[in-house]
């Protein structure tokens, strides 16, 4: 017994030193960015590792010259709502592919899949000439009803495959207990399937989150970009880039996003190991 | 969970419909009120806003009384917003400040009117011929220079040696002398891949990347011999990325580089005493001057603004053809105005970046406008960085791209 | 389960249904229509019908070139997407390893790559990582006294090059899909398999894997899917106007891109995104083996 605890011990000083290690390589990149972000001047390159004068300057700047904080409230905006409307439908969608067998169900699914494999980017000329029609360009909703058109197929195979590998009994023992099905959805699945559903959440919340060209092309004022739009635009070409405060706006239009992920990890332990249901 | 859901979906959907709703009714709100008390002249552009803002500033106090306001709006990837917002008169702009050679294309897409259409021939008649010339597709004025763009010659002055060379076999000579890669030290250092940039040898080489007559020229004798003395400077120019050169003037490791004035900035800011030379002023083997391109910032009309605001308009372009917009232009960013008399200016007389431009203007050729000059960018790079880059022979490579840029230009209609 | 509720299921999805019409099926039918018109520069808006003389032309751009762009994407996909699955996997086994106390502080540094615009990481790379003279792969190849690589000068460093980089962007997806997966498997198959005297590895083969099958095999094929219409990476670090890097690696779709839209000729470029369109129907036919076995 005394010998497993010091293999254990040993087992575990090497993952830590090894996920230690793993973090550092992948943080390079970032941590470069993160150098460049408080140097002063307006160097590409990082020559040093250390910084002569570390300064705020950039920070500053970004947050104060720029409306960045307009671009977080409408990123947030976009994120949310998108994750909002991609969510309900394609929980519900997902539910349906998962539980019932109907006509045409495998065709679809595979059919789902195989249209998500078209290049975005060429649906953009068609998507704008059927949003000019309806007057839905330079608005957050044609923009959110885009992003969340985007991601519900994805939404719906990845949640799909989750809810199949939830045993049937219990919504079938709810059933009987006279709720309906969406009551099903509401207060079994959704518990039981947390971790994929934030998973998924997360997923849609990042893709509006990164993404800059429909930001960009569908919304016409600087003052209703997105983060990343609105970085885009302020910072698109090598002849008019200032880095530090480029690097300096990147991070922090990473950062919401990691403080996000940090919360909702312990939210991320299903259901259904919890609850100690077994299949 | 499921309160916690249907309360986030709740505010989402009220926040997305106060957010709709409010930004609807703001668009309409300033339409309505344009339409009774002053006329707003929206100018899309894909450059550096500080320049705009000092057009932007005389042209409003200018035509304040006249109750016109001029709005510049950054738009990245201008071409391809043109596309899909140029015949678009709820979201487009009325006008466009961009570098030329986009011209063609535009006028061909059928979205811009003839300058002739707003104000009078007379009022442009200062500009340099050779801005003038730019802004010129298929016989028909489109477009009002306002500055324009070259490579120069910029030096540091602590640590070129000597005199800066006159001819193009002298400074390779002084480069051979002055150049250590290995421990990364350069004379001189130049974006050797980028067609921009290389276009200074290749015109004076009397090659060419496309002709008028929308021949693409890459297997052209001429091009070639271009090519390949560019060949033997890029060996010692370090990599050649953008990034890559101006960091190294920037930080001394680079006696000279061959850029833009939008490099300036930076140099200042770094500190280096710097010295600039016309590349008008080296001469070839075949005794011609080189011969860079230059990029024209001019502004177009869009057709649907001529309708309905052809008046202000005409004053604001005016306003903006006006020699003393040109002197700010010249003394706060730094930028060589297309009107002539704008040089007369004493202040602006003794900007040496400025002299060397106007300098320049002689002898540099405007880009091609010819909308298959799109295309050419692709093959002529690609040509660049095979030969510079991966070591391709230099007639094999060129004939595989001429056929690539060949079938480019097939494609397009 | 077997329900036939008639129009139940019907009115659950349909929502997202009329959501993706709108979004993903009207552009493609719109294309398909653009594609037998003559929309270009020279007929911006007077475009008419052409028949299929774009698809004549668009065949035509079947090349040696085109065909070289197949192999390197499909070379390309599967590599990526074995490395992925194989690294992920193991990474997140590792972080759901019992008294691992910093797990969710390494978590969320993994996925900080994740957190970054795509075209910023790609800039990054370009710049600070791959650059011959300034980058930090270059300074620290000197440092330890080799000479200077050109990363990106010639296809095969590039390919790897670009590979990289992809791993850095995709892993955190499928490390937090794995994660996610591994946090669902009943405990209890594990400890009485340990009763049983399995081994790590048997665990892992014959518990681990079946039980989180199902639930990332969806996120593995959208993967397959975003891996081969992998754009941006190639694209922005080796071939953007300006920045061209000497590298002449072409995958499907940036052939197509070099080939058909700087041309800005819509009829022809919609033909051309629909051969591809057929073509990635083809080869998810290989796929829909892959899904077949597991019984959707």
């Amino acid at each position: 017994m005394k010998l497993k605890k010091v293999r254990c011990g040993i087992l575990l000083m090497v993952l830590n030193l090894f996920f230690i290690l793993l973090c550092l390589l992948v943080l390079i990149p970032i941590g470069y960015a993160f150098f460049l972000s408080i140097s002063s001047g307006n160097s590409t390159f990082q020559n040093t590792l250390w910084v002569k004068q570390v300064t705020l300057q950039n920070y500053k700047a970004i947050l104060l010259e720029e409306p960045f904080l307009i671009w977080l409230k409408n990123s947030t905006i976009l994120s949310v709502g998108t994750m909002g409307i991609a969510m309900g439908t394609s929980v519900s969608a997902a539910y349906a592919f998962s539980r019932f067998r109907f006509r045409g169900r495998e065709q679809i699914l595979k059919l789902l899949l195989v249209l998500n494999a078209f290049p975005q980017i060429l649906s953009m000329f068609a998507i704008f000439r059927l949003f000019k029609n309806i007057h839905l360009i330079n608005s957050y909703i044609g923009l959110i009803l885009i992003y969340a058109g985007s991601m519900c197929i994805f939404g719906i195979w990845n949640m799909k495959g989750y809810f199949d590998t939830i045993p049937v009994e219990i919504e079938e023992s709810a059933a009987i207990d006279g709720a309906s099905p969406s009551q099903v959805i509401r207060k079994i699945i959704l518990p039981l399937a947390r971790p994929a559903i934030i998973v998924t959440a997360v997923m849609v919340l990042i893709f509006v989150w990164n993404e800059y060209l429909f930001a960009t092309t569908f919304l016409m004022k600087a003052d209703s970009y997105s983060l990343a739009g609105g970085l885009y635009q302020l910072q698109s070409n090598d002849y008019s880039r200032n880095w530090p405060i480029f690097s300096a706006a990147s991070i922090l239009t990473s950062i919401p996003i990691l403080i996000l992920f940090f919360c909702i990890q312990k939210y991320m332990v299903s259901g259904l190991t919890a609850g100690g249901v077994k299949g | 969970m499921k309160k916690k859901i249907a309360l986030l979906l709740c505010i989402t959907m009220t926040a997305m419909g106060i957010i709709g709703c409010g930004n609807s009714e703001e668009s309409l709100a300033t339409k309505g009120g344009s339409a009774s008390k002053q006329s707003v002249v929206t100018i899309w552009h894909d450059g550096d806003d500080s320049i705009m803002q000092v057009i932007e500033n005389g042209v409003n106090e200018a035509l304040e009384s006249d109750g016109i306001l001029v709005k510049f709006e950054k738009k990245s990837g201008l071409t391809d917003q043109m596309k899909l917002y140029g015949n678009d008169e709820a979201n487009g702009p009325d006008m466009y400040l961009y570098a030329h050679d986009s011209l063609g294309t535009f006028v061909e897409m059928g979205i811009l009117a003839p300058l002739t259409d707003v104000i009078e021939e007379s009022d442009y008649s200062d500009m340099l011929p050779m801005t003038i010339q730019a802004g010129n597709y298929k016989n028909t004025q489109y477009l009002l220079p306002v500055y324009f763009e070259t490579l120069l010659f910029l030096y540091n002055k602590d640590l070129w040696e000597g005199e800066v060379p006159s001819t193009t076999e002298e400074l390779f000579s002084y480069m051979e002398s002055h150049t250590d890669t290995a421990s990364g030290q350069y004379a001189l250092v130049n974006q050797h891949s980028t067609a921009y940039n290389v276009a200074p040898f290749i015109n004076g080489f009397g090659g060419y990347i496309i002709n008028e007559q929308s021949v693409p020229g890459l297997n052209d004798e001429k091009t070639l011999e271009a090519i390949e003395y560019n060949k033997k400077f890029a060996a010692l120019e370090a990599d050649g990325d953008y990034n890559t050169v101006n960091t190294l003037f920037n930080e001394g490791k680079a006696a000279a580089i061959i850029g833009g004035p939008w490099l300036i900035a930076g140099i200042k800011e770094a500190k280096i005493n710097y010295g600039i030379k016309s590349l008008s002023d080296f001469t070839l083997p075949n005794q011609n001057a080189l011969s860079p391109y230059s990029g024209v910032q001019a502004i177009g009309i869009m057709k649907y603004a001529v309708e309905n605001k052809k008046e202000a308009l005409g004053k604001v372009l005016k306003e903006i053809a006006n020699p003393q917009i040109g002197i700010e232009l010249a003394l706060n960013s730094g930028c060589a105005p297309a009107n002539q008399i704008s040089y007369d200016y004493t202040e602006v007389a003794k900007d040496e970046m400025i002299v060397a431009m106007r300098r320049t203007a002689d002898t540099a050729k405007p880009m091609p406008n010819v909308p298959e000059m799109s295309v050419m960018w692709g093959p002529i790079e690609s040509l660049l960085a095979a030969v510079n880059k991966s070591g391709q022979d230099t007639k094999e490579a060129a004939s595989e791209y001429q056929k690539q840029a060949e079938t480019a230009i097939q494609d397009m209609k | 389960m077997k329900k036939k509720n008639g129009t139940l299921p019907w009115r659950f999805s349909l929502p997202s249904m009329v959501l993706i019409t709108m979004i993903i099926i009207f552009p493609i039918a719109f294309t398909l229509y653009i594609s037998f018109t003559n929309m270009n520069l020279y007929h911006w808006d007077d475009y008419r019908f052409i028949g299929m003389n774009n698809y004549i032309r668009a065949l035509t751009k079947i090349d040696s070139g085109f065909l070289s762009a197949i192999v390197t994407t499909i070379i390309w996909t599967v590599l990526n997407m074995v490395l992925q699955i194989v690294i992920s996997f193991f990474i997140a086994l590792g972080l759901n390893i019992k008294g691992l106390k910093l797990g969710r502080l390494y978590k969320t540094l993994l996925m900080f790559p994740w957190a970054m615009p795509a075209y910023i990481s790609i800039l990054l790379w370009r710049v600070g990582m791959y650059n011959t003279e300034y980058g930090l792969l270059n300074k620290f190849i000197t440092a330890i006294g080799l000479p200077k690589v050109e990363f990106l000068s010639e296809n095969i460093p590039a390919f790897f090059s670009c590979m990289v980089l992809n791993l850095w962007m995709a892993l955190p997806f499928l490390i937090m899909m794995m994660d996610g997966a591994l946090q669902s498997v009943d405990h209890s198959y594990y400890e009485s398999a340990k009763l049983d005297g399995a081994g790590w590895w048997a665990r892992n083969i014959y518990i681990t894997i079946p039980c989180i099958w199902p639930i990332i095999a969806p996120a593995i094929i959208m993967t397959t899917f975003t891996t081969f219409k992998q754009f941006d990476i190639i694209y922005l670090l080796t071939m953007q106007k300006g920045s061209l890097t000497g590298a002449t690696l072409n995958t499907v779709i940036t052939y197509a891109y070099q080939n058909a839209f700087v041309s800005n000729n819509y009829g022809l470029s919609s033909a051309v995104s629909i051969v591809i369109f057929g073509f990635i129907i083809f080869f998810s036919l290989f796929i829909n083996r892959g899904i077949k076995g597991e019984n959707i």
